[in-house]
């Protein structure tokens, strides 16, 4: 059988020729020539003789009444500049006249007033604090993203710290509207909004991770101890970053390389009491003396764990092993800029013997009862992710703006070893896993942003994608061979129509190739189906975000995503970690069309109230509707001369997300903040109006937390904070009725947890300061079991766990 | 090429040549893949397993066969009982064969024989239900002198129906008689009458 819907040998080789060429259009950009006009310095117009009226007055924090030596007070009509003294006061001597005044300081709104001066005058300013620009002061040097008028959450500095030692998807559970598929106690899946997999784009270091990324029980082969700061974007994003954006992203960012001489680095030390768990990481970086801008950074973490504990037994197989490495080597001058990152992921994780007969998911009591150990037997994932990057930027000159591009090749390597041991005992010597999977990916991606034309801006972009899948020869078939080509052109337009507004508007459209080669076995022969699929996919949005006040900010977004279905959705069949399953296209009834794309229609509205002295939040409203949305569903145990296993299909219905994320902080005293979280989210199959499976349970989390107050002093310990926190979660009782995929158990009930922290920093004015923080997780030993936890069939969560952290800088 | 400019002097020359090689690099690690996916070495699939009873000598009860067979692995076709349901006189005693067979190979793969020879970490369970139903015994021994159940004495008393549920475990090293260790190569329900 061979399925060809109009593509060309030929139409596949050119998207290959186009990554090419995207190499060869920047070497054309980089060896343009480099005009070198010189920066236009307006000159300082000084008062005119004879006037000498005093315009002066003093600069403060709107919040916290601080005074703001350094603020620049600027007269727009002589362009005269006065920067505010020690006092936080400025002045100047006019003429008289109408004059208006521009008073701006790093970190807050600049202020434009009109002042008439006909005697000595005195106006003073309170600042408000900008959010955004503040960001861009804590990492120094990194581009400060624009602001997107989707929901986006950072999780930096101590929010960061206190995650350390967590797996990526771990640790974004932080993120109010976040949530995870987990498999046992290890892996985590990240989900936004409800959307994961498939629709969740992950980006380290600003290259798309690209590997096995579609597997459910597959987490993220990033070592998060490489990133500065993890962002989410919680909404469609698929103008910018492609159409598997269309749930949200996910940006694992490093810190900036260092523009100061000498040699700098920090240290982590993790220990937690309920796995066992180590992790030790550290950075060194530095820039070298003899040649200005070249800098450089190396990252090495470890992360081992034992058998984790539910609040009755140990968890058998559940260890895991992990060391990655990283290194960057960056050059930058005045106009042109380079960037070499390597990366390397590896890690052993062990999955937990899952009974071979899906009934026994009712038992439970766990088969293998297991005293604590480090050891990882079979029924274990062999991960390796590598990471070789190149960024490279280029000013075009004053006109022209910049050009940016990316190339990166990323090698993923997944080895599932069975539980079972091969029968054959010199087979079984070997040790070879039976699923091997094998997946090359080359990306580049050119970046215009021209030079802003008044009050608007924007970028253009063009990116290309070539993916190969295979799995070892002689290793059982469960991904089929696949591989996957796309080129995307974007566009994205920003306008500034006044201070308080930004109107942003997208488009974007993709080519994607996909070729599937699969064996089959009608009665017992071996024979291989090769199919080829190829579309256009559309994305288009359009926000605007709205400052109503210096404290309220609104956000609205509206979006078209198309997305190409994955070599997953289509052609995966097989037994998977104690699961099988089966894309769409295997099973469909002869004559029933292949799966087509999904499209999904987003709308979300955010209001966020900041920079105020008590009370603080966030509240997200958002909707998607799919046509065609692509799901797994659970199907009758597939029966194999082992048993009934449970059993899962791709399907594909109507469907309508509805959902609600809140984020509130309430300052009682100024040492003590109250805190709520909480989301929501419904999600129906429109087609058979039902609900759909697998949607995260409602939440709400609450909090108290103590911070010490900052003190001008330097003290030997500053920075101390404690919190306690309860989080409930309710039991799902939205699922589908059961003639529309009866899963193998009821939802587990709902539960709360008690959580608490503490930390401090010693030293924190000296030039090694050591952070120490001790964190708690259900703290009560509560017996529970999560919905999303692939594993809820079989096993209990985690017992108490009690985390202690270490960072030394140096 | 102009990447010389610098306060230091510091020049890259070769800048160019290096930075086109390092383009054209991750390119040629993705060179169109024409690879076809080929058949499982050594796949260890049962695809066929088959329950064989001869009545004892004397006896005028009839030979019974049932075979459990599934020829695509998980997924696919559904599995396939033939001889179903395995038919047993009443108060009757038969010697039980069973042979599991690996017919996606060419010639056939006897799975029975390589278990013979590992005799020592396999273990067959047969469990009917109801429990009455029927009583079979194990009747073969690997060097440890632990039961196997390659071979069975299958005796029936009353008259009834239900079904038969045969599970070979692996327990490598850990054979120790129970079910308590080991993964199971083949859990075959097949229906039984006894009449």
């Amino acid at each position: 059988m061979r399925v060809n819907l109009s593509l060309s040998h030929w139409e596949r080789g050119v998207w290959r020729v186009v990554l090419c060429l995207l190499g060869v259009l920047y070497s054309i950009a980089a060896d343009a020539q480099m005009s070198t006009t010189a920066p236009a310095h307006p000159a300082a117009a000084g008062p005119a003789a004879g006037c000498n009226l005093a315009l002066a007055g003093r600069v403060a924090d709107h919040e916290t009444g601080q005074l703001l030596p350094g603020a620049t007070a600027r007269l727009l009509e002589t362009n005269d500049v006065s920067a505010a003294d020690e006092f936080g006061n400025y002045h100047f001597h006019v003429c008289p006249g109408l004059y208006h005044l521009e008073i701006s300081f790093v970190g807050y709104r600049p202020e434009t007033v009109e002042v008439r001066v006909s005697s000595a005058t005195v106006r003073n300013f309170q600042l408000h604090p900008d959010a955004v620009l503040l960001q861009g002061a804590l990492v120094r040097g990194q581009r400060v993203a624009a602001p997107v008028p989707q929901a986006t959450a950072t999780l930096s500095g101590s929010a960061l710290q206190a995650t350390r030692g967590q797996a990526l998807g771990e640790a974004l559970l932080k993120v109010s509207g976040v949530s995870a598929i987990q498999t046992g106690p290890s892996v985590f899946k990240p989900m936004i909004h409800g959307l994961h997999s498939n629709r969740v784009a992950l980006f380290n270091n600003g290259v798309r991770q690209e590997g096995q990324q579609w597997g459910q029980e597959h987490g993220p082969e990033i070592d998060p101890f490489v990133a500065a700061r993890l962002t989410v974007v919680k909404g469609a994003a698929a103008v910018r970053y492609g159409a598997d954006a269309m749930g949200g992203v996910v940006l694992a960012e490093p810190a900036a390389l260092p523009d100061s001489a000498g040699v700098s680095g920090e240290g982590h030390l993790v220990g937690a009491s309920n796995n066992g768990l180590g992790a030790a990481s550290f950075t060194l970086q530095g820039t070298a003396k003899q040649v200005p801008g070249l800098a450089g950074r190396v990252v090495g973490t470890v992360r081992r764990a034992g058998s984790a504990a539910t609040p009755d037994y140990r968890i058998a197989n559940s260890g895991l092993a992990e060391y990655s490495y990283a290194g960057t080597l960056g050059y930058e001058r005045e106009r042109w800029g380079t960037e070499l990152f390597f990366s390397q992921y590896n890690a052993r994780l062990g999955l937990y013997p899952l009974p071979e007969n899906a009934r026994a998911a009712q038992r439970n009591t766990p088969r293998v009862a297991q005293d604590f150990t480090y050891a990882i037997n079979r029924g274990y994932q062999d991960l390796q992710h590598t990471l070789l990057k190149l960024r490279s930027f280029y000013r075009l000159g004053e006109r022209n703006g910049r050009l940016e591009l990316t190339v990166a090749q990323q090698w993923d390597d997944r080895s599932e070893y069975d539980k079972f041991r091969p029968r054959n005992d010199a087979t079984a010597a070997r040790n070879l896993p039976e699923l091997d999977y094998r997946n090359a990916t080359s990306t580049a991606e050119l970046r215009w942003e021209p030079k802003p034309w008044g009050s608007v801006s924007g970028e253009l972009g063009l990116s290309g994608t070539y993916q190969n899948n295979t799995y070892r020869p002689g290793s059982r078939f469960f991904m089929p061979y696949y591989t996957n080509q796309a080129l995307g052109l974007y566009g994205l337009g920003r306008w500034h129509p006044g201070a308080r507004w930004l109107l942003e508007a997208g488009l974007r459209l993709d080519r994607r190739l996909l070729n599937t080669k699969r064996p089959t076995r009608p009665a017992g022969v071996f024979t291989v189906v090769e199919e080829d699929y190829g579309y256009f996919t559309p994305a288009a949005s359009l926000g605007a975000m709205w400052d109503a006040s210096p404290h309220v900010t609104l956000r609205a977004d509206v979006s078209l995503n198309q997305r190409a279905p994955a070599a997953n959705e289509r052609a995966s069949q097989g037994v998977h970690g104690g699961i099988y399953e089966e894309g769409y296209d295997i099973s469909r009834l002869p004559g029933a069309p292949p799966l087509t794309p999904e499209t999904a229609r987003g709308l979300s509205l955010t209001a966020s109230w900041h920079d105020n002295p008590r009370f603080n939040g966030e509240v997200t409203l958002y909707q998607t509707s799919f046509d065609g949305y692509i799901y797994q569903t659970p199907i009758p145990e597939v029966l194999s001369v082992r048993g009934l296993f449970p059993s899962f299909r791709y399907q594909q219905t109507d469907a309508r997300f509805r959902g609600a994320d809140l984020l509130a902080t309430f300052r009682l005293l100024p040492v003590l903040t109250l805190g709520v979280k909480a989301a929501t989210v419904w999600e129906r199959d429109i087609t058979k109006d039902d609900y759909l499976i697998l949607a995260p349970a409602d939440r709400a989390e609450t909090w108290l937390r103590y911070e010490q107050r900052a003190s001008a002093a330097p003290r030997r310990v500053s920075g101390f904070y404690a919190q306690v926190g309860v989080q409930a979660v309710a039991r799902q009782a939205r699922t589908p009725r059961p003639e529309n995929g009866q899963d193998y158990q009821d939802p587990p009930a709902g539960y709360t947890l008690l959580n608490a922290e503490a930390g401090l920093v010693a030293g924190a004015a000296t030039r090694h300061p050591l952070s120490l923080s001790v964190s708690g997780t259900n703290l009560l030993n509560t017996r529970y079991r999560d919905y999303l936890n692939r594993y809820r069939y079989y096993l209990d969560e985690l017992g108490r766990n009690v985390t202690v952290r270490l960072k030394l800088n140096f | 090429m102009k990447f010389t400019t610098s306060p230091a002097g510091f020049t890259l020359p070769s800048a160019k040549p290096l930075l086109a090689l390092l383009l054209s690099l991750p390119l040629a690690f993705s060179a169109c893949s024409d690879d076809e996916p080929e058949p499982e070495e050594d796949a260890e699939l049962i695809t066929t397993v088959t329950y064989a009873l001869t009545p004892a000598a004397g006896s005028t009860a009839p030979a019974a066969t049932i075979t459990w067979e599934d020829l695509d692995g998980a997924g696919g076709a559904a599995p396939v009982i033939t001889g179903g349901p395995l038919t047993l006189r009443a108060n009757t005693t038969y010697t039980g064969t069973i042979t599991l067979l690996d017919k996606t190979k060419s010639p056939v793969a006897n799975v029975t024989d390589e278990v013979a020879t590992e005799k020592e970490d396999h273990l067959f369970f047969y469990a009917p239900t109801p429990a009455g139903l029927m009583t079979i015994t194990r009747t073969d021994r690997d060097a440890n002198n632990r039961e196997v159940g390659l071979t069975t004495r299958l005796a029936t008393t009353a008259a009834g129906s239900g079904s038969l549920k045969i599970t070979l475990l692996h327990q490598p090293g850990t054979k120790d008689g129970t079910a308590s260790t080991g993964e199971a190569d083949v859990e075959a329900t097949v229906p039984v009458t006894v009449q």
